[in-house]
């Protein structure tokens, strides 16, 4: 308990300094107005310009506080497009427009922006809380397991990912292992044999994070807009003067709680985000409500249960960044690759060998609620105006950024080939219904994944029983077996007694 | 039918990435159960039941889409793959209002402002990143601004 309050002391001492304080600032803000922009979501906006804060040399707390504000004020801001346009940005602000859209539709737009202000700060908050508590806990657990055991957590990992993210539990499966397939390309960092590279210089280090991230969400996002063809501009609803009041809070507290306790126990899962989260908290909200005739047609309880849902899931999802370096989300992958850029590997040990990242990023993360909570109730016109953009220039800007993005990191022409060709590819992926997200996080674990399964190898001289051997693997085991096994089994019984249809998670 | 033929070729990819692992990767020498070779062939031997039951029970019949958005598209690409060609040679400034005009004609853009636009991202976009953000970004013919 002691170290939970000097670790926030120490971590709000990084992230109050004036630099990273305006970090903090910039990056929400920024982080805002990528979110809204119509189309773009959390894991697109961070892609693009996560080069770029790269490329501007901060040291790594500084840049990681950065990509966090805008990963934070992006799922801001992806209510503003859900809500005003009825177009998501992205797989998690889907829920958001089912009774946000109509509640603006009823001349109730300032209470729907406002109103899901506040449930996505608290959301955001009471994850952040939890947490500050949860992580050192895990981390400390999680500094005890063996090479096995994080086979274990991997297998688990996947097998979260594969049952629970996308439609088709197969194609979830594939879109990982594609991921582990291009993280395999490259010289093996043990034995110095070249794989799958063809002599080609340019890929002999392997495929850069960087040029996989941008192929992949920012360059098929830009495909996919020039499929849309949506040319001029799309129509906004005008924001009126309505406004949440104290009687409106108090009718939906329940609600956000309940969509926050949902919503970062989901984003803890490995691999499952916002998108999971804010279906599930949708749904149990429309459950457990006595009258839910008005599910739909703009009921405040339908737009505060997945937003306060989808901001705690982005910071449940940290904690498994944080304290194993298993990725919670997509969006926490890019997070994660980001901080290996850095040469800093989150982990459990990353709390006592890196507290100022760590910890400043969980100040940071307290820090970034209050000011995003602030600059959304009186500027969310001015975010608003973002919706105008003529989408003939917006959609050359994208690819602008990410061209800019790559060049500036490795400024090697050839990149700017492979993220087209990544594009291409990642659309097809997408039209195809693949889930992009673990293909992102297969790549960012495709290394840990090998080395640790290598390393227990060698621990035991090559007898692969040491995969089952830990009490911690066994459990890990059962536990993916068990999320693998729930779903399809609720799913028959669903079936069975076929009753109203449950939201289902997209893609 | 879309769905057959995407797994159709991931599968070939697939079954060369599978027999690489299995004939090519080889470590000179190696004190290690598992040599680089393994876990290639471990993600093969996953990778190919998964798009044998994708090809077995696809369910995209077709993308859909009108030949009018795939020739946009295929221009998309081409203008991507110019747009990389010239970024160096040419120079950033050059190059990205050479792009940004075309791509925004093609999205129906009006000619003025399209070039506006694109003046504007080309020689703005280059002096914040090069002169503000302290990017690199290539000058190309443009030496006099480097």
């Amino acid at each position: 308990m002691d170290a939970v309050f000097s670790g926030l002391a120490s971590g709000f001492e990084v992230a109050l300094d004036p630099f990273n304080l305006f970090l903090v600032l910039a990056g929400c803000f920024a982080g805002t107005l990528i979110g809204a922009l119509p189309g773009i979501g959390p894991i697109n906006g961070v892609a693009i310009l996560l080069p770029i804060a790269y490329g501007l040399g901060f040291k790594p707390e500084s840049a990681i506080i950065l990509l966090a504000g805008i990963y934070y004020g992006a799922e801001y801001g992806g209510r503003i497009s859900s809500i005003l346009l009825n177009v998501p940005g992205d797989a998690g602000a889907v829920m958001t427009t089912l009774d946000g859209n109509p509640m603006a539709r009823n001349g109730e737009a300032g209470k729907a922006l406002s109103l899901s202000a506040v449930a996505s700060f608290v959301g955001g908050t009471f994850a952040v809380v939890l947490m500050s508590f949860f992580g050192p806990a895990l981390a400390s657990y999680a500094i005890h397991f063996s090479p096995s055991d994080y086979v274990a957590l991997m297998v688990f990992a996947f097998a979260s990912l594969a049952s629970l993210v996308g439609s088709n539990p197969v194609k979830t499966l594939l879109a990982a292992v594609i991921g582990l397939m291009l993280a395999s390309i490259g010289i093996d960092a043990n034995t110095g044999v070249a794989r799958y590279t063809f002599g080609i210089p340019d890929i002999l280090a392997g495929i850069d994070f960087l040029v996989v991230v941008i192929g992949l969400f920012g360059m098929a996002e830009l495909i996919h807009l020039v499929e849309q063809q949506a040319a001029g501009t799309l129509k906004t609803l005008k924001i009126d003067k309505s406004f949440v009041t104290m009687k409106d809070l108090a009718f939906v507290k329940w609600t956000i709680l309940r969509g926050s306790v949902i919503g970062f126990f989901i984003g803890i899962l490995p691999g499952t985000g916002a998108s999971v989260a804010s279906a599930v908290a949708y749904g149990a909200e429309k459950r457990a409500a006595r009258d839910s005739s008005k599910f739909g047609e703009g009921d405040m309880r339908g737009l505060a249960a997945p937003e306060a849902a989808n901001n705690a899931s982005a910071g449940g999802a940290m904690v498994p960044m944080l304290t194993l370096g298993i990725p919670g989300s997509g969006t926490t992958a890019i997070l994660l690759g980001a901080l290996l850029l850095f040469n800093v590997t989150p982990g459990p040990l990353m709390f006592s060998q890196r507290p100022e990242i760590a910890w400043g990023l969980i100040a940071s993360m307290y820090i970034g609620n209050v000011a995003l909570l602030i600059i959304n109730l009186p500027l969310v016109g001015l975010f608003a105006r973002m919706l105008t953009i003529p989408q003939q220039f917006l959609t050359p800007l994208i690819a602008v950024l990410a061209f800019i993005g790559v060049y500036s990191v490795v400024s090697n022409p050839h990149d700017l080939y492979m993220i087209t060709l990544l594009g291409v590819f990642g659309w097809f992926l997408r039209k195809l219904q693949f889930s992009l997200a673990p293909v992102i996080l297969g790549f960012v674990l495709g290394g840990l994944f090998e080395d640790n399964l290598r390393r227990a190898l060698s621990i035991s001289g090559g007898d692969w029983t040491i995969l089952v051997t830990s009490f911690n693997s066994i459990i890990l085991y059962g536990l993916a077996l068990l999320v693998v096994v729930v779903p399809i089994v609720l799913g028959r019984r669903r079936r069975s007694r076929s009753e109203e249809d449950s939201p289902q998670a997209p893609a | 039918m879309a769905d057959r033929i995407f797994a159709g070729v991931l599968f070939l990819v697939a079954i060369g990435y599978t027999i690489i692992a299995f004939t090519v990767i080889r470590a000179p020498f190696q004190y290690d159960p598992l040599g680089p070779e393994s876990w290639p062939r471990i993600l093969g031997i996953v990778s190919i039941p998964c798009i044998l039951f994708i090809l077995a029970k696809p369910d995209v019949a077709s993308l859909g889409l009108p030949a009018k958005t795939w020739s946009r598209l295929a221009a998309l690409v081409v203008m991507l793959l110019a747009y990389a060609y010239m970024f160096q040679p040419l120079g950033f400034i050059l190059a990205t209002f050479a792009f940004c005009v075309a791509l925004s004609l093609m999205l129906g853009a009006r000619l003025l402002p399209a070039l506006a636009f694109s003046a504007g991202i080309g020689v703005v976009g280059y002096f914040l990143c090069t002169k503000l953000l302290d990017l690199n970004l290539p000058a190309g013919v443009l030496t006099i601004f480097r």
